[in-house]
């Protein structure tokens, strides 16, 4: 019988946690549960469940600035934002569908988003979650109150304890308050697209996108095989892999740097322009991975792959040659998603993937497999000894019982005994 | 007045062993500094009211030399206050009298430029604009841009999460650095990050920027460098009142322009600027707003013209667009001569540095005169207005007795007021000794125990930068004792499933 605490306060939630620190209860901490099986499974007796602890606290379009308690809905945060044409710039997909084959409305809670330090497509130009939180209030395992950063765009009062929390999947806090940097949307956007089936071109291409002065603001390559996800008329033969790369901006602007791009990726393959709500299509396709979501590939494990974006045409051609998987490159090749069978032998394949990905100085995630197969290969990229012990004295100084997502990071790791 | 940790008896005693021990290490001839007038040009930073000669300044030429000092530090419990150009206006690299003072401005050279994945590597002395120069060639540059960016090194951007007046739109240090090589107290090289956008483990990164030398000392770095914009143009807008400029800062940004760069001063400033350098600023307005768009050219031309019409409709009474780049750096003249033009008209003045939600802009302007007819000073104000980073300048004599503890109470009420409304002590200056005292404005206890623990995690012993960012640093016992309030023994009484 494992017990659910869902607290409606932020005193509720100290108290939850403080109840757990003085009983040494674990605690596997969700929000909506949405990207619950991204990480190893957290085996605990006792659910903090923050979805409760929801609500919009200020959003004001002028300053460029929401607050949000961590439970509050992205869903409803999106449309909130979209309502004065605005936007998080860091562009969250809808990683449920990807991770477990979520068909609803549920893309997660703002505070699983800065949690899991989630990116999209404009990752390459504006960085990812940790990049835009401003500040956040939480709980440590210490079951004690704790803030850093604030409100406003530029603060560097004392150390910076918001990128901590970004993509440290619950381990240090509870989150129960986030504040966020928004953006305007921009007027308009199109997409050059560029036939490339071959890997290796196509991070060649990006390459030079990105080299250009057209202020490319994502780049992504997609496989013949899942092209037609894109939906893309092409006077030629479909079948053909390709290479999109977005550009944003006034109408005057996109419609001349679209013209210089196509003219700078002559030669590549046949170069076509998309308007503006054809370009969002194609957006989404590359945001959300469409093309592996979870409930179209059964029996699939995905990894995503981060290597330096040069070096990613080659790093996709090899991972693709070595595994048999199916891939998709994002953020101008810096981003791999690959698609393998979850027949092979997953700790082989992953201990090359790994290696793949090492040699171009660059790192694995598993990001979709079966709880079992978590259990004996670990998810994410192991840092290095050194860093390893910094993060083990972070984690036991923030939660020195271990009771925060214990495992989460790492399998069978208990906080407290080192890393 | 300013309390540091009090000298270590035992370290003075040791001095000369320890002299023996650095230049064991650094055997080039100028590495280990010990002579009083060669340490004096140490003595302060660019928070020159806060003077103290160093025990010794060191100038280590490798990463391994840094990691041999640390570890002989460590060993041997001997403070280090790392520092870079020395350019900081916070008194981040204020010596202390029992430590060795690093200096990293021999790690000057720019190692790999990596066109393809649009990023440098260099060494943490080379200078913010030696960046840019390293890669203007082929058209690109680097983003942050502090005012001190001719002298001011990347390794002390890094520790100051240094800003500029393109944040808005581009970002500050942190969202601009890709990976550092970084030594810590106990001599161990970490590389964490690179040029891949992911790191493995917690953001190691994201804290060691900003953490203001007490941490560890970074010997490389991995700076993302962007294209140059094609064209950039400039609109002095004035207004007769700060809060018609602030609405129309609003008003631009809710049209969804977001200009890269977007500065206002005030009557004083504007005043004492076009005095000094003459760059064509209207006087009889009180508030001057500073526009700049970027981009290609078709993009600029377009913008400027709404942005323009935006300003005509939140009432400015002065529009000026830049019709070329000479005119464009004539804008720019006086805004970037702001201090030294407050310093012509004043022997002294104190720059403040908070950040504040801009839509209170108005309300802490008035605020601010308040408090200045209060203390009896002058003071006049540049703003970063698109991020909200006030910079009001204190003016006052330091020969003239009690003015300095005058202009620091001022100060201090300036940045309470912030605070007050939301906003932050430090926008980009950072805490150092200048702010430090003032942290519990904006943190509790816990709060500032739980970035202690950061440092406990890096140096357990408290040897770097000792003194520095946080008012009073707690030893690790007490870091490490759980709170019984916060333990619970009974269950709490919330809904449960």
């Amino acid at each position: 019988m494992v017990d659910v605490l869902s607290p409606t306060t932020p005193e509720q939630l100290r108290d939850a946690v403080g109840w757990a620190l003085g009983s040494e209860t674990p605690l596997e901490i969700i929000g909506s549960g949405s990207k619950r099986a991204f990480g190893h499974a957290v085996k605990t007796n006792a659910v903090l469940d923050c979805s409760k602890l929801s609500g919009i606290l200020f959003y004001e379009p002028e300053e460029l600035v929401i607050s949000a308690h961590a439970g509050t809905p992205l869903a409803d945060i999106k449309t909130t934002l979209a309502e004065k044409n605005q936007q998080f710039h860091f562009e969250p997909g809808n990683l449920p569908a990807l991770l477990n084959g979520a068909t609803g409305a549920d893309l997660g809670t703002i505070g699983g988003l800065v949690a899991c330090n989630v990116a999209g497509p404009r990752r390459i130009k504006v960085g990812s979650a940790r990049d835009h939180v401003l500040g956040f209030e939480a709980v440590s395992g210490r079951g004690e109150d704790f803030k850093s950063g604030g409100r406003v765009m530029k603060n560097v009062t004392g150390f910076d304890l918001s990128k901590l929390m970004s993509g440290s999947f619950g381990t240090l806090g509870v989150m129960h308050t986030v504040t966020l940097k928004v953006m305007p949307c921009d007027e308009t956007s199109a997409t050059v697209i560029v036939t490339c089936s071959d890997p290796r071109a196509a991070g060649k291409a990006m390459t030079l996108a990105m080299r250009s002065e057209n202020e490319v603001s994502a780049a992504a390559w997609i496989a013949p095989e899942d092209a037609s996800h894109l939906d893309v008329p092409l006077t030629g033969e479909y079948g053909s892999g390709l290479v999109v790369l977005r550009l944003e901006g006034p109408k005057p602007s996109v419609a001349w740097r679209a013209e210089a791009l196509c003219r700078a990726l002559d030669g590549f393959g046949e170069c076509h322009e998309v308007p503006e709500a054809h370009s969002q299509r194609i957006w989404h396709v590359v945001a959300d991975v469409a093309p592996f979501k979870a409930s179209a590939n059964k029996n699939s494990l995905l990894w995503r792959v981060s290597v330096p974006p040069a070096s990613g045409g080659e790093v996709c051609a090899r991972l693709m040659a070595q595994t048999g998987g199916r891939a998709m490159m994002d953020w101008a090749g810096g981003l791999i998603w690959l698609q393998v069978s979850a027949t092979d032998a997953p700790d082989a394949m992953a201990g090359s993937i790994r290696d793949i990905a090492a040699d171009a100085g660059g790192q694995a995630d598993l990001v979709r497999a079966s709880d079992e197969i978590r259990e004996t290969v670990p998810v994410f990229h192991a840092e290095n000894a050194a860093l390893a012990q910094i993060n083990a004295r972070i984690k036991e100084n923030f939660d020195p019982k271990g009771i925060l997502n214990p495992g989460r990071l790492m399998p069978g790791h208990q906080s407290g005994e080192g890393a | 007045m300013l309390r540091m940790p009090e000298p270590d008896q035992n370290t003075l005693a040791r001095r000369k062993d320890i002299i023996t021990a650095m230049r064991d290490i650094i055997p080039s001839p100028g590495g280990v500094i010990v002579d009083d007038d060669q340490l004096r040009p140490y003595e302060c930073d660019g928070l020159m009211a806060y003077r103290q000669l160093p025990m010794i300044v060191v100038l280590p030429e490798n990463t391994q030399q840094v990691a041999d000092i640390l570890k002989y530090c460590h060993t041997n419990k001997i403070r280090v206050v790392p520092r870079g150009a020395g350019t900081g206006l916070s008194g981040g690299a204020l010596p202390m009298a029992d430590a060795i003072t690093i200096s990293m401005m021999k790690f000057n050279r720019v190692l790999d430029i990596d066109w393809d994945n649009r990023a440098a590597v260099v060494q943490p002395g080379v200078t913010n604009l030696g960046i840019t120069r390293a890669v203007e060639h082929e058209g690109f540059y680097y983003a942050p841009d502090p005012s001190s960016q001719i002298a001011c090194s990347i390794g002390g951007n890094i520790a100051e999460n240094s800003g500029g007046v393109h944040c808005l739109k581009y970002g500050l240090t942190t969202n601009n650095v890709l990976g550092v090589e970084m030594v810590t107290i106990e001599g161990e090289i970490l590389r964490i990050g690179g040029k891949g956008l992911d790191q493995a483990g917690y953001d190691l990164l994201g804290i060691i920027t900003g953490s203001e030398g007490l941490l560890g000392i970074v010997t490389e770095v991995t700076v993302r460098i962007l294209r140059k914009p094609e064209t950039a143009r400039a609109l002095l807008l004035g207004f007769n009142s700060s809060e018609e400029g602030g609405n129309c800062v609003a008003a631009i940004i809710a049209a969804g322009i977001i200009p890269g760069g977007l500065e206002m001063m005030d009557a004083p400033a504007i005043k004492a600027t076009e005095e000094f350098v003459q760059a064509g600023y209207p006087l009889d307005v009180e508030a001057l707003l500073l526009v700049e768009l970027d981009g290609p050219l078709v993009e600029v031309d377009y913008l400027i013209e709404r942005v323009g019409k935006i300003a005509k409709d939140c009432g400015a009474v002065y529009s000026r667009i830049s019709e070329s780049e000479e005119e464009r750096l004539l804008f720019w003249s006086g805004r970037k001569n702001a201090f030294p033009a407050i310093g012509r008209i004043s022997p002294d003045y104190m720059c403040m540095d908070g950040t504040i939600p801009r839509g209170r802009l108005s309300e802490v302007l008035t605020g601010m005169q308040n408090l200045s007819k209060q203390h009896g000073l002058g003071v006049a104000n540049v703003f970063h207005a698109g991020d909200g980073n006030l910079h009001p300048l204190i003016m006052f004599d330091a020969n003239k007795p009690g003015d300095l503890e005058k202009a620091e109470a001022f100060g201090a009420d300036i940045l309470k007021l912030c605070v007050g409304v939301g906003g932050v002590l430090s926008g980009e200056h950072g805490i150092g000794v200048e702010k430090r005292d003032l942290m519990g404005e904006m943190f509790t206890t816990d709060d500032m125990k739980h970035q202690e623990r950061i440092k406990m995690a890096f140096d357990e012993g408290q040897l770097l930068n000792p003194g520095k960012v946080f008012p009073t640093l707690h030893g690790c016992g007490e870091l490490k004792t759980l709170h019984a309030k916060a333990v619970a023994d009974k269950f709490p009484d919330i809904p449960r499933f």
